[in-house]
C-alpha cells in the first residue's frame, strides 16, 4: 500500500478551490444525498466507519455526535481550524485548497446532528484560508448550500467564521469555545463536556477540519468500503504533515497503519544524503519522540503509536537526523508550552516555565546533574492534573527526550557543550 | 441524596453536593485555594485532589459531584504526594517576603506548607518577577507577585458586585491580576477581594502593617453600620480594635459585608483617625474620640467627674421631676434590652408621649444597594419600633425644639458617621434648661449647648452584650467583644442606677468577664 | 492622541455587535480592527475606547487583548517580520536568521527600528513546516528560506 488520495484527490487542481470546480469533481453531490437520509442514519453510518478524530485526541467521531442529548436545546457545530500543534500543516492546506470540501462535511455533519448554526473557528494567522473560506462560504450561500430550506430539504443551517487571534490552547475543545465566546481562551472545567454544554452553555460538536471532511467520503463508500483503509481500529486515509530532515517535506494523505519507515524513505524521499535517522516526532510536538529504532517499527496508527507509549497526535511528523541535539531540540519545545500555557492551572502555569528554565539553564551550559532528575520529576508531576492536556503535553516531551537521550543531555551538562554540535548554544543564539 | 464514603466516613450529601462540599459537611480537611462556596467553581489551584476508588486518576473534589457509595480519600501517600507538588508549584515564584508581607499568620500558603511542605525548595532558577505595592484606590492594594493567580477576586468583582473590574491580564506564568490601568477598586465590598484572597496579594489599606495577626484576638459580633445588620468578626487586642470581618451567615450576609461597615470598630477605640495622603504629606481625614469621662459643662465650665457620682447626680435631679418634665430622645443604635429597660422605665416614671425617635435622613431609609447595605443606617430601628409597641410609645420623629421640657435625657447615637444631622438637632435643644447626653464619642455638637449638659460616657457595642433585629426580624444577640472605655456605662447599667442601686453593683451585675488569655498567639484565623 | 475609530471602523464595531450570539465574542475582531487602524498596535487608550465603544467592561477586553499574541501590546514597524522558530523552522536555520536581521539593522528582536519600517519578532510554529524556513511579515508568508532570499526579501520591501 502506498499514499491513497481520498480528501486529496484534486487538490492538485486549481480550480477544486471555487464551487464551479468543486461540483464538476461531483461536489455537494453527498449533501443532496444526505439531506434526503434520515439523519440518525449518518451518525450511524460514522460511528460504524470509526472515524477518529483527526485533530490529535483520535476520539471517535460517531461517539461524540452521540451523546449530544435530546432535550431540545439548539445545537452547534464547531470546526476546529485552529491548527496549532507545532509542525501539522494539513488542515492548512485543505481549507487553502478545497474549501468547499470542508463546507460540505460541515452541512452533512450539521444535518446529522441537526445543528442550526456552525462556526470555524480558524487561527488568525492563516489569513489567506480565511480569505479563501469566507468566498467559499458566500458561494456556497448563493448557490443554496447554506441558508434557509437547503435544496429544499426543510433544513435550514447558517455558517460563520470565526478567527482567532494566536493562542496554541484555544486549539484545545473547551479553549476553542471559551475563545468564540470573547472570552479568554482558557479551557473549561469538564465535566460538563461540549456536547452537553458546550457554547453559550448549549449542546455543542467540536470536530477537526480532516475529520468533518472524512464525512462525505464515508457517505460516497459507504462504512464498508471505507474501512478497507487502514486497520481495524483505526480505520480511513490520514493526513500526514512530514517536516524537518527529510528530502520532500509535505503532507501526505497515506491509509492508517502505514509504516512510518515506508512514509519516510518512499513518500517523502528519505533522509539527506549521508545522514542517519536519530529520532522521530510521531505526532505533533506534544507526542513523546521515537527513537530511529521505535521508528522504524512504528506503524501510523493510533494502537500501535499508543503501544510505544506516544501517539498519532495531529498526524505531524518530525524527522530528525543525527545532525540534531537533542537538548536544543527540547529547548525550542520547553520554550513553545511555556509561551502557550494559557495560566490557568497551577502545575501547567508554573510548571512549563519551570521546565523551560531548567533546559535553557542546561542549554547555555549552567545546567548540574540535579537538573535531569528534576526535569523527570516535575514533568511527571505536571501529567493529568490540570483541566486540559497541554500539561500533559509539555511534560511527555521532557519525559521522552530525556530517558532516551539522556547521555547527551548527560554530555551537555557535564561539558557545558552540545555533544552533537561541539559548541554551547549560549554562544550561538541569544 | 447519595451517601459516600469520605476517609473512612460515611456521609449523606444532597444530590448535586460536591465532593469538596461533603468535605466541609464532615469537617475534614482538605486543602484548597480557588474554591469558594459562594463563588463560581474554577478548578484552577489543583489542590484539592482526591482519590476516588476505582478511578485511577486523582481527581479535583470541586468539581466532582458526589454519586452514590462513591469511595474518596485524601489521606493516601498518593494524594499527599499530589497536594505537595500542588502546593511547590504555588511556591515556586512566589516571592516568600512572608517577613514583610501583612498576610503571615493567615496565609493560605503558609497554612499548607505547615501540613504538607516542610521541605527545602527544589526550584533554582531565578522567579518571575511582577509589580509590587500596585496603589488599587482607596482600600486596596495588590501585589502581583504573592498572587498565586487563584481568581476569587476576579470571579467576586464578575459574580457578586458585578462591577468587573479586576481581570487575569497575560497569560502563562506572565499572568497578573489587576484592574485597567491599575483604575482604583473602590466599590463598596473591595475589601471582600482581601478577605477571600488565600495568600498578602490584596491587602487592606486600613489594616495592613498595623497589627500582626497572631497578636490579634478575634471574637463574635454584628456590624451596627446598617440594618442589615451583617455578622462579623472583630479583631482587637488591649489596644482596642483593628478590623471587622465578614462572618458567614446564611440568613443575613452570606459571606460578605460592605466597605461602610467595616469602619464600625473606628467607633469603638479611644481615638481613631483616618489618615490619608503619601509618606511626608500625610492629612488627617477624620477623626473620632471617645468620651472617656463623665463631664458637666454649665456656663463656659466643664467639670469632670467619675461616672457613678454623674449619675447619681442625674437620679437625684430626676426625682423631683413629674410626668411631662421631661422628654427621652432615641436612635435606632440601641439594643432590645437597653430599649427594654430605658422605655420601660420612662413610660412609668414619666410620659408615652415625651419619648422622640431621632431618625438620620429618614428619606433614605427605603434604599438598598443590592447587595447588603441598607439607607437605614442603624442596626435596630425594628427593635426600636417593636419596643415603641410594646410600651405603647406612638413612633414621633424628632423634629421640634424641646425647650418645653425642665430635662432631656438624650441617647446619642453611636456611628455618628451615619448622622449627618448632629448640629441641627444640637440647635433644637439650645433653648432647654438641662440636657444628659449619653454617647460614646465626644460629639462635640452636644458639647457646647447654652443649657447646662452632663455628657455621661456610653458603651460602645461591642463592650455590653444585646440583641439587634434587622430590617427583616431576625433576631442576632451579640456579647460583648472587649472593653475600651473603662468608665462607660450602657444605658441598661443606667437605668438600674435610676432605679436605686450603686454603679458597682450593676456593674457586678452586668460584668462580661473578659478572659485574659495567658498565650496571646493561639490566635485561630478559622475557616479559610 | 485621542484614539477614535474611522466611520467604517465604527460601522464594523456596530456589525460584529450584532453578527454573533452573544457581544462579548465581537471583542476579537474590533481587537483586530483597531490593531489595523492603529498603525499595528493596540494601545490601553484604545482598550478604553473600545470598551466605551461596545459597552463591555474594560477589564474583560483587556483581558481579551493581553492574552492572544496577535494583538501587539507595543508599537511595531512598518513591517512586522514574525519569523517561526518553532522545531522545523529552528532545524532549518530561522534563528540565525533573526539574528542576523537584527544585527543588520541593529535592533533588538521586539523593538522598532529607527527607520520605523521593521520589528523582528519570533514567533510559534504558523503550519508552514514543509516550506521551512518560514517567516511571516504582516498577512504575508514567506517560505523557503535561505540567509540571502531572506535579506532579499526584506530589502524587496517598499
Amino acid at each position: 500500500m502506498a499514499e491513497v488520495k481520498m480528501l486529496t484527490e484534486h487538490y492538485a487542481d486549481d480550480s477544486y478551490c471555487g464551487i464551479e470546480g468543486y461540483q464538476a469533481k461531483k461536489g455537494y453531490e453527498m449533501l443532496k444525498k444526505a439531506l434526503k437520509m434520515p439523519p440518525a442514519e449518518i451518525v450511524t453510518m460514522v460511528k460504524d466507519s470509526g472515524l477518529r478524530g483527526r485533530g490529535g485526541a483520535g476520539f471517535p467521531t460517531g461517539m461524540k455526535w452521540s451523546f449530544l442529548p435530546n432535550n431540545g436545546e439548539e445545537r452547534y457545530l464547531l470546526c476546529n481550524a485552529d491548527e496549532g500543534e507545532p509542525c501539522t500543516f494539513k488542515d492548512r492546506m485543505m481549507m487553502e485548497r478545497a474549501p468547499h470540501q470542508l463546507i460540505e462535511g460541515m452541512i452533512i455533519s450539521a444535518f446529522a446532528v441537526q445543528s442550526k448554526k456552525s462556526y470555524i473557528y480558524i487561527r488568525g494567522e492563516y489569513q489567506f484560508a480565511v480569505k479563501v473560506l469566507e468566498q467559499a462560504i458566500q458561494e456556497a450561500y448563493k448557490a443554496g448550500y447554506l441558508g434557509q430550506n437547503i435544496l429544499g430539504s426543510g433544513f435550514s443551517h447558517d455558517m460563520d467564521i470565526y478567527v482567532g487571534a494566536g493562542a496554541y490552547i484555544c486549539g484545545e475543545e473547551t479553549g476553542m469555545i471559551s475563545s468564540l465566546e470573547g472570552l479568554k481562551g482558557q479551557p473549561k472545567l469538564k465535566p460538563p463536556f461540549p456536547a452537553v454544554k458546550g457554547y453559550l452553555r448549549k449542546p455543542t460538536i467540536v470536530n477537526n477540519v480532516e475529520t468533518l471532511a472524512s464525512v462525505i467520503y464515508i457517505l460516497r463508500d459507504g462504512v464498508e468500503a471505507y474501512r478497507k483503509f487502514g486497520t481495524q481500529k483505526s480505520p480511513g486515509t490520514k493526513l500526514f504533515s512530514v517536516s524537518g530532515d527529510v528530502m520532500k517535506p509535505g503532507n501526505y494523505e497515506v491509509p492508517l497503519g502505514y509504516k512510518l519507515k515506508d512514509l519516510i524513505e518512499i513518500e517523502c524521499g528519505g533522509l539527506k544524503l549521508g545522514r542517519q535517522l536519530k529520532a522521530v516526532i510521531p505526532g505533533g510536538t506534544s507526542a513523546p519522540v521515537l527513537t530511529a529504532e521505535e521508528a522504524n517499527r512504528a506503524t501510523l496508527d493510533y494502537e500501535c503509536l499508543a503501544d510505544m507509549k506516544s501517539m498519532l497526535g495531529s498526524g505531524s511528523i518530525v524527522v530528525i537526523d543525527d545532525s540534531r541535539c537533542m537538548v536544543d531540540m527540547l529547548g525550542v519545545i520547553t520554550h513553545f508550552y511555556h509561551h502557550e500555557s494559557c495560566g490557568q492551572c497551577t502545575p501547567c502555569r508554573e510548571g512549563t516555565g519551570w521546565l523551560n528554565k531548567v533546559v535553557s539553564a542546561i542549554k547555555a551550559g549552567n545546567g548540574t546533574q540535579k537538573d535531569i532528575d528534576t526535569l523527570c520529576k516535575v514533568a511527571d508531576n505536571m501529567k493529568g492534573r490540570t483541566i486540559c492536556a497541554l500539561s500533559d503535553a509539555a511534560a511527555l516531551p521532557v519525559l521522552s527526550f530525556v530517558p532516551k537521550f539522556r547521555s547527551e543531555f548527560e554530555y551537555y551538562i557535564r561539558e557545558g557543550k552540545s555533544q552533537v554540535r561541539g559548541i554551547s548554544y549560549a554562544q550561538m543564539h541569544h | 441524596m447519595p451517601k459516600c464514603t469520605i476517609n473512612g466516613k460515611q456521609v449523606e450529601v444532597k444530590d448535586g453536593t460536591t465532593i469538596i462540599q461533603a468535605f466541609k459537611q464532615l469537617n475534614e480537611e482538605i486543602a484548597h485555594y480557588c474554591w469558594h462556596p459562594a463563588l463560581s467553581i474554577a478548578g484552577v489551584c489543583r489542590l484539592c485532589m482526591v482519590e476516588i476508588a476505582g478511578n485511577p486518576r486523582l481527581q479535583i473534589a470541586c468539581n466532582t459531584t458526589v454519586t452514590e457509595g462513591m469511595v474518596v480519600s485524601n489521606n493516601s501517600p498518593m494524594v499527599k504526594d499530589a497536594v505537595r507538588w500542588g502546593l511547590d508549584f504555588h511556591l515556586i515564584n512566589h516571592p516568600l517576603d512572608c517577613p514583610i508581607c501583612d498576610q503571615a499568620g493567615e496565609c493560605g500558603l503558609q497554612d499548607q506548607y505547615m501540613k504538607f511542605g516542610m521541605y527545602d525548595p527544589e526550584m533554582a532558577e531565578k522567579k518571575v518577577n511582577k509589580r509590587k505595592a500596585v496603589d488599587l484606590g482607596e482600600r486596596v492594594m495588590l501585589d502581583t507577585e504573592r498572587c498565586i493567580l487563584c481568581s476569587r477576586c476576579v470571579r467576586f468583582t464578575e459574580e457578586i458586585t458585578k462591577t468587573n473590574e479586576l481581570g487575569i491580564f497575560n497569560r502563562g506564568d506572565r499572568s497578573e491580576i489587576g484592574t485597567f490601568k491599575d483604575k482604583p477598586l473602590n466599590n463598596n465590598y473591595s475589601l471582600n477581594t482581601v478577605d477571600i484572597c488565600p495568600v498578602g496579594a490584596l491587602t487592606s489599606k486600613d489594616f495592613r502593617f498595623k497589627q500582626r495577626v497572631w497578636f490579634l484576638k478575634d471574637k463574635p459580633s454584628v456590624c451596627n453600620g446598617c440594618s442589615t445588620g451583617c455578622s462579623v468578626d472583630v479583631y482587637f487586642n488591649k489596644e482596642g480594635v483593628w478590623r471587622v470581618k465578614p462572618r458567614h451567615n446564611e440568613a443575613v450576609n452570606g459571606y460578605w459585608m460592605c466597605d461602610t461597615g467595616r469602619n464600625i470598630y473606628k467607633n469603638v477605640n479611644r481615638v481613631h483617625t483616618d489618615v490619608e495622603g503619601e509618606r511626608g504629606e500625610k492629612q488627617v481625614k477624620r477623626s473620632i474620640s471617645r468620651l472617656v469621662q463623665a463631664v458637666h459643662r454649665m456656663n463656659g465650665q466643664s467639670e469632670y467627674m467619675q461616672t457613678s457620682f454623674a449619675l447619681e447626680q442625674v437620679r437625684t435631679q430626676l426625682a423631683s421631676f413629674k410626668k411631662g418634665d421631661v422628654a427621652l430622645v432615641v436612635t435606632g443604635q440601641q439594643t432590645v434590652e437597653e430599649y427594654n429597660s430605658l422605655l420601660g422605665y420612662f413610660t412609668k416614671t414619666f410620659s408615652a408621649d415625651d419619648v422622640y425617635h431621632w431618625q438620620n435622613n429618614p428619606q433614605m431609609w427605603g434604599e438598598f444597594d443590592g447587595l447588603l447595605l441598607r439607607g437605614d443606617r442603624n442596626p435596630n430601628t425594628r427593635g426600636l419600633l417593636k419596643a415603641f409597641d410594646q410600651y405603647s410609645i406612638k413612633s414621633q420623629p424628632w423634629t421640634q425644639e424641646l425647650s418645653k421640657y425642665k430635662l432631656v435625657l438624650v441617647i446619642a447615637p453611636e456611628n455618628i458617621a451615619a448622622y449627618p444631622d448632629i448640629a441641627e438637632k444640637a440647635a433644637l435643644l439650645k433653648n432647654c434648661k438641662s440636657v444628659v447626653v449619653l454617647t460614646t464619642s465626644q460629639l462635640t455638637p452636644f458639647a457646647n449647648l447654652s443649657a447646662e449638659t452632663l455628657q455621661i460616657p456610653l458603651k460602645s457595642y461591642m463592650e455590653k452584650s444585646g440583641t439587634f433585629l434587622n430590617y427583616n426580624g431576625v433576631e442576632q444577640k451579640f456579647s460583648p467583644v472587649t472593653t475600651v472605655v473603662e468608665s462607660a456605662v450602657s444605658a441598661e447599667e443606667f437605668v438600674a442606677v435610676l432605679g436605686g442601686q450603686t454603679l458597682a453593683a450593676v456593674q457586678k451585675f452586668y460584668a462580661n468577664p473578659i478572659e485574659r488569655v495567658e498565650n496571646q498567639f493561639i490566635h485561630q484565623r478559622g475557616e479559610m | 492622541m485621542n484614539f477614535q475609530l474611522s466611520s467604517e471602523g465604527q460601522e464594523f464595531v456596530k456589525k460584529e455587535l450584532k453578527r454573533y450570539e452573544t457581544k462579548e465574542s465581537a471583542i476579537i475582531p474590533c481587537l483586530f480592527r483597531v490593531q489595523k487602524e492603529n498603525a499595528g498596535w493596540v494601545s490601553s487608550e484604545s482598550v478604553g475606547y473600545l470598551s466605551q465603544l461596545m459597552d463591555i467592561p474594560e477589564a474583560r477586553i483587556n483581558e481579551v487583548f493581553q492574552f492572544y499574541t496577535m494583538f501587539n501590546q507595543v508599537p511595531v514597524g512598518k513591517y512586522h517580520v514574525q519569523v517561526c522558530c518553532n522545531v522545523a523552522c529552528c532545524m532549518a536555520g530561522t534563528r540565525e536568521i533573526i539574528e542576523e536581521f537584527c544585527k543588520e539593522h541593529n535592533v533588538a528582536e521586539g523593538d522598532v527600528t529607527s527607520d520605523k519600517r521593521f520589528t523582528f519578532t519570533r514567533v510559534e510554529c504558523l503550519g508552514a513546516c514543509d516550506k521551512a524556513p518560514m517567516m511571516q511579515i504582516n498577512d504575508d508568508y514567506y517560505e523557503d528560506l535561505t540567509m540571502d532570499s531572506a535579506k532579499q526579501i526584506l530589502r524587496g520591501l517598499k
